[in-house]
């Protein structure tokens, strides 16, 4: 079966020119002087899409996701390389494009719905479920100058969502909207895979790819950096997201944290984890002049920041007296319940006011948790399915 | 090119989409409405009706102020086309960089929307021609052949100034200052026999402006001057098959210039 979008070889190249020139006297004053630099947003990049797959395409701000989406829709062409799409192409890049405010709802469906290369007959067959899509029936007649910027959002996704293009491009438009709609949205995009639609998503919500993709490419700077399924490059963008953020440390050093090393079932260090498994967190400290009633901590966080778990000594009610010398405290974990995805290990130690800081490392060590599951979410639940008959 | 046609053939519901846009859009928030595309030839008509039975002493065209619409009514189909579509691209950031269509409907619902604009004032006019019971010219069923040349005249003109202007804004500007100049060489205001009595020499040049020969073609046809007038019946034969092959280049120059520089739209602005 042929390839529903092949990308062949494409560099984009824009000139970066170094003055805005733009008007007839300054071309001719400027003729032949008018620098620029040459910035190539796509280098060589290749990619197949197969009927039917869903390819996520995921990268930082700047990587080239955008471009790369624009001469797949013919908004821009490539300088180098060429594109061959089959099939029918509906492009999310900006909801509701083309709107004309001093136009009813009703009429405006439509003419979206042309802009993006649908007959009126086939508007016409879709429209009440266009509407009651995006919940929009009491106010189809009014102008769109008067709608709330969700309700503007709405429209645009339903429009596009519902003309039934063989190729559908979605770029980061479902971070737009509230909960509710984008879920809604999402179940629409599965039911669109269903019918073997192909669709082509870019976004920054890179759990969501996991969700729905089949196949997932990662950009950066422009060279297709990474390729294939969604767990393993996702992991991949966010080990290369960490890599830039920092680390930091603090504390007037009466104690020193010598090491923090995380042991695995067999003690032995590691940075390689299951769901399930156990872990301890070693933190060997050295303190320089007798300290008294120190509190030693540590918490692990996920690449957002977030929290997932933390302790320390007084909070678990113990008291470790005065500490001179080296010494090492272990905290015991005995089962990980995260699935997939990077973490980071901090280290501290403070007083029992936290008045004093005696060595606090941020984000000191990072492992990565892997899990057999395909299942989603941040935690690993043990779940079971049970069927049960309508009689019960 | 003919890529470029059966795409264009197969947006056409939108082209026909953008071009109502243009004119639902243009009476939007306004009480009358579509009574403003007739209000303005009634109050042309009145005015110059009123203005040249009173200020001026009947000359040669007895129905001057018939003479000047038949002749103006088009050439303002020329020009409100011509400066609405120069700025259709750059005027339509919002579309051109963030979906992919067939970029030359805007410039043709310009024209198009013009078009219709200029029907519904021709309709105003023929009425008050039937009302002072005006003896038309059989040559009035040529209305279609000099409204379809005109319209390819300016559907080139207007693919051509969209997207230079994209390129360089000072199109824009440029095309205000030449359609003033253009105006005064052609016969709207002053009857053909003005050209010919004193620049005889001259007339092969005066003809080679292709909207001389159309306004004079819609004046031929509408003002009927074997009745009225035989002053400005001026058809050239010659004048009017070269426009007509300046009309057909026109528009498949225009077109195939902006289909070479279209690419670039999406970048540009």
């Amino acid at each position: 079966m042929p390839y529903a979008v092949e990308i062949k070889n494409v560099s984009k190249m824009y000139k970066l020119y170094h003055e805005n020139v733009k008007s007839l006297k300054e071309k001719i004053l400027f003729f032949g002087r008018r620098g620029f630099e040459e910035f190539w947003a796509l280098e060589d990049v290749n990619i197949d899409v197969e009927q039917g797959e869903t390819l996520g395409i995921i990268g930082a701000n700047g990587s080239g996701k955008t471009t790369l989406l624009k001469c797949v829709t013919k908004i821009l062409y490539p300088t180098r390389g060429k594109i061959i799409t089959r099939g029918s192409i509906a492009a999310l890049l900006e909801l509701g494009a083309g709107f004309q405010p001093d136009l009813t709802g009703r009429e405006n469906v439509y003419l979206n719905a042309s802009i993006l290369g649908f007959s009126k007959k086939e508007v016409d067959r879709k429209f009440d479920e266009i509407v009651s899509f995006a919940e929009l029936e009491r106010f189809i007649d009014n102008h769109v100058r008067n709608y709330s910027s969700g309700m503007y959002i709405r429209l645009g996704f339903a429009v596009a969502i519902n003309v039934d293009p063989d190729i559908l491009i979605i770029d980061e438009v479902l971070a737009v909207g509230d909960e509710a709609f984008q879920r809604k949205c999402i179940e629409r995009i599965e039911q669109i895979q269903r019918q073997g639609k192909t669709i082509i998503f870019v976004t920054h919500n890179v759990d969501l790819t996991r969700e729905i993709c089949d196949r997932v490419i990662m950009l950066d700077n422009g060279k297709v950096v990474r390729e294939g399924a969604p767990r393993d490059v996702v992991n991949f963008y966010h080990k290369a997201m960490e890599s830039v953020s920092s680390s930091g440390e603090r504390g007037n050093r009466q104690v020193v944290i010598k090491s923090v090393d995380l042991l695995n079932e067999k003690g032995e260090p590691s940075r390689e984890f299951q769901t399930g498994q156990s872990m301890r967190v070693r933190v060997s400290y050295e303190a320089e002049v007798p300290v008294a009633d120190p509190v030693f901590g540590f918490s692990i966080e996920d690449y957002r920041g977030f929290t997932a778990y933390g302790t320390n000594t007084r909070l678990k009610g113990l008291k470790l007296g005065t500490i001179e010398g080296p010494g090492a405290i272990e905290f015991r974990l005995s089962s990980l319940p995260m699935l997939e995805g990077k973490y980071f290990v901090s280290a501290a130690i403070h007083s029992r006011d936290e008045s004093v800081i005696y060595h606090w490392l941020d984000k000191h060590v990072s492992f990565d948790m892997h899990s057999g599951v395909d299942d989603i979410g941040l935690l690993y639940i043990p779940c079971e399915i049970a069927v049960l008959d309508g009689s019960n | 090119m003919i890529e470029r046609f059966k795409d264009l053939i197969k947006h056409r519901e939108l082209l026909w989409n953008m071009t109502f846009k243009e004119l639902r859009v243009k009476y939007k928030r306004s009480v009358l409405g579509f009574v403003w595309s007739f209000m303005n030839p009634i109050v042309m008509l009145a005015v110059f009706s009123i203005v040249f039975a009173i200020l001026v002493s009947r000359g040669s065209l007895s129905w001057f102020s018939v003479y000047l619409m038949s002749g103006l009514l088009p050439w303002l189909f020329f020009v409100n086309s011509t400066t609405q579509a120069v700025v259709s691209i750059v005027g339509n950031p919002g579309l051109v960089k963030k979906v992919y269509f067939p970029r030359e409907v805007l410039p043709m619902a310009a024209v198009f929307a013009n078009m219709i604009h200029f029907f519904l004032q021709m309709l105003v006019f023929f009425a008050f021609l039937l009302i002072i019971r005006w003896h038309f010219s059989p040559y009035l069923v040529f209305f279609p052949v000099v409204l379809l040349l005109e319209t390819l005249f300016i559907l080139g003109i207007a693919l051509f100034v969209s997207a230079a202007n994209v390129y360089l804004r000072d199109v824009q500007h440029f095309v205000d200052v030449a359609l003033m100049a253009w105006f005064w060489i052609t016969p709207v205001v002053y009857p053909i026999n003005l050209v010919i009595g004193r620049f005889r020499s001259f007339l092969p040049l005066y003809l080679a402006n292709p909207m001389a020969n159309v306004v004079l073609a819609w004046q031929f046809i509408i003002y009927n001057p074997h009745k009225y007038g035989p002053e400005a019946a001026y058809v050239s034969f010659w004048g009017l098959l070269g426009t007509s092959l300046v009309a057909v280049a026109v528009f498949l120059l225009g077109y195939y210039f902006f289909h070479r520089t279209e690419r670039g739209f999406a970048e540009q602005i």
